[in-house]
């Protein structure tokens, strides 16, 4: 169960000398290079339904981002890239950790121009590694997208992903139960208007739907005891915490305003709101403020 | 055709010979606010038809940089050949469904893709298929008597025959229409006339080049 700082170190590590290594290359090709910021307060990080188990915790989010796009004739392209990510906990310093991750992505425009329709499918593998090692996990995300900008004010597009995320599993706490805790599946839709104000703003707004697996950290209660189909020691949230697995339903939403001070830049200011109802009555709410900042330095 | 721009090219050369003889307009286009507005192009038709003949050179250019059209706004002569070389790193496709020029330049790479000729006057709005934030305009002038404000809000049009005029003032965010800022004018030798407009411009909207994560933009 230790804390495997030297784990996520070294990954994080080694991608910064993969990215470093391959700046001169970067610079000369079609490569595009991407960061970004965030700052974040997530009021329910254990997503806990009884107050005593509801811990709050900021993050500072990094983000460093690497595509290349090769358009195959007029209407299809491939997006090949990848993201290495750090994020950091204010409190919860054991759910630090460091992410990267491979993506390719088939996309197809019906027409020409920025106003004609488009669907795209996708996939992405990535390890995260954190500081308390026993989180650690691969994973993966299948997506399909598919929108259309209506005029310069007015772009909606839709998103399905299936995430999985494979963790090892850890010892059974209680006899017949799972241990495997950590690793998850899950259906993801959401809807998205983005609404141009001027020429550097723009607000966005996101309906959130997701089933699947959710993972709940909390004492040991009997309401939820009796729920999850995996359980396992979760100290990252303090001796006495455990991570229950169980199937829930989640609605949500994402509001926010983005102004882009450069044409290169994006800053954003925003909200998500996500209930979930899960198994055995167990209902919890979460609500995540953020700042973002995004640069694209080509 | 090349007769023509003989003809017209000797015209320019008579004119230009006679010491004095030629006019000059200025202009400066501002906003209701008083903010001096760039990427204007002012136009400026005689109302005499001979005075029109005037030789241009053969092509112009609007080029791409930093995955922008460079310039934001490029006036031309109507007939005029327009090269688009890329001076990127990655490819363009750049197109135009407006009715003025229908046209599509296949994805292409430094400066091979072949000049286009913008043989009818009006506006063509100018994109990319690959980056959608890329927009461009050429301004397709049935006269051959145009310029562009520079940031300062000013343009000057030279070497022009004295006569009576029509000028008028285009933006791409104008909100009330081209000829409603039509005037007239009379230009002579004597000194150089200045013309000012006050233009309501409307945000000019443009797809975001960064969007963000939750985004469905690039790429």
């Amino acid at each position: 169960m230790g804390r495997g700082r030297s784990s996520a170190a070294t990954l994080g590590a080694i991608a910064a000398l993969v990215v470093l290594g391959a700046m001169p290359y970067i610079a000369r090709s079609d490569w595009t290079l991407g960061a970004a910021a965030a700052l974040r307060h997530d009021n329910n990080v254990g997503n806990a339904e009884s107050p005593p188990d509801i811990v709050g915790d900021s993050t500072i989010d990094a983000r460093l981002s690497i595509f290349q796009l090769f358009p195959l004739g007029e209407s299809y392209s491939v997006t090949v890239g990848g993201d290495l990510n750090g994020e950091a906990f204010r409190k919860l310093t054991g759910l630090n950790n460091a992410s990267l991750d491979g993506t390719i992505s088939l996309k197809k425009k019906w027409g020409l121009g920025a106003f004609a329709p488009w669907a795209r499918a996708g996939v992405s593998v990535g390890r995260s590694s954190y500081d308390y090692s026993y989180r650690n996990a691969w994973n993966y995300r299948a997506t399909l997208a598919s929108g259309r900008r209506i005029d310069e004010r007015w772009n909606l597009w839709a998103e399905y992903a299936f995430d999985r995320r494979v963790a090892s599993p850890r010892t059974e706490e209680v006899p017949g139960l799972s241990g495997d805790a950590f690793s998850q599946d899950s259906h993801n839709v959401a809807v998205n208007v983005e609404y141009s104000l001027n020429e550097s703003t723009f607000l966005a707004l996101g309906l959130l739907g997701r089933r699947g697996d959710v993972v709940s950290t909390a004492g040991d209660s009997e309401k939820i005891t009796y729920a999850p189909r995996a359980l396992a020691e979760d100290p990252a949230f303090g001796p006495e915490a455990y991570a229950y697995k169980l199937t829930g339903t989640t609605y949500g939403f994402r509001v926010g305003v983005n102004y882009a001070p450069t044409p290169h830049s994006l800053l954003g200011l925003g909200i998500e709101r996500l209930n979930t109802h899960a198994d055995g009555g167990n209902s919890y709410t979460k609500s995540v403020p953020e700042i973002t900042w995004d640069y694209r330095f080509r | 055709m090349n007769r023509l721009l003989a003809a017209a090219a000797g015209l320019m050369l008579l004119w230009g010979a006679q010491p004095g003889g030629a006019a000059e307009l200025r202009a400066l286009v501002k906003d209701h606010r008083g903010k001096l507005i760039a990427n204007a192009v002012i136009l400026a038709a005689p109302l005499d038809a001979k005075s029109a003949l005037r030789a241009k050179p053969p092509a112009d250019a609007v080029d791409q940089v930093d995955k922008q059209f460079v310039p934001y706004v490029k006036p031309v002569f109507v007939g005029s050949k327009v090269l688009f070389p890329n001076s990127d790193h990655v490819r363009h496709q750049v197109y135009s469904f407006s009715p003025a020029k229908r046209f599509e330049l296949p994805l292409y790479a430094g400066t091979n893709a072949q000049p286009v000729v913008f043989d009818k006057p009006g506006v063509v709005v100018l994109g990319c298929n690959i980056h959608d934030w890329m927009v461009g305009y050429i301004y397709v002038s049935e006269t051959p008597f145009f310029a562009k404000t520079e940031a300062a809000g000013t343009a000057a049009i030279d070497d022009m025959p004295p006569g009576e005029y029509t000028v008028r003032v285009w933006h791409p965010s104008m909100e009330q229409g081209e000829e409603t800022t039509a005037r007239r004018v009379i230009l002579n030798a004597d000194g150089p006339s200045t013309v000012e407009w006050e233009l309501s411009l409307k945000p000019a909207l443009r797809v975001p080049r960064v969007t963000g994560s939750a985004s469905a933009g690039y790429p």
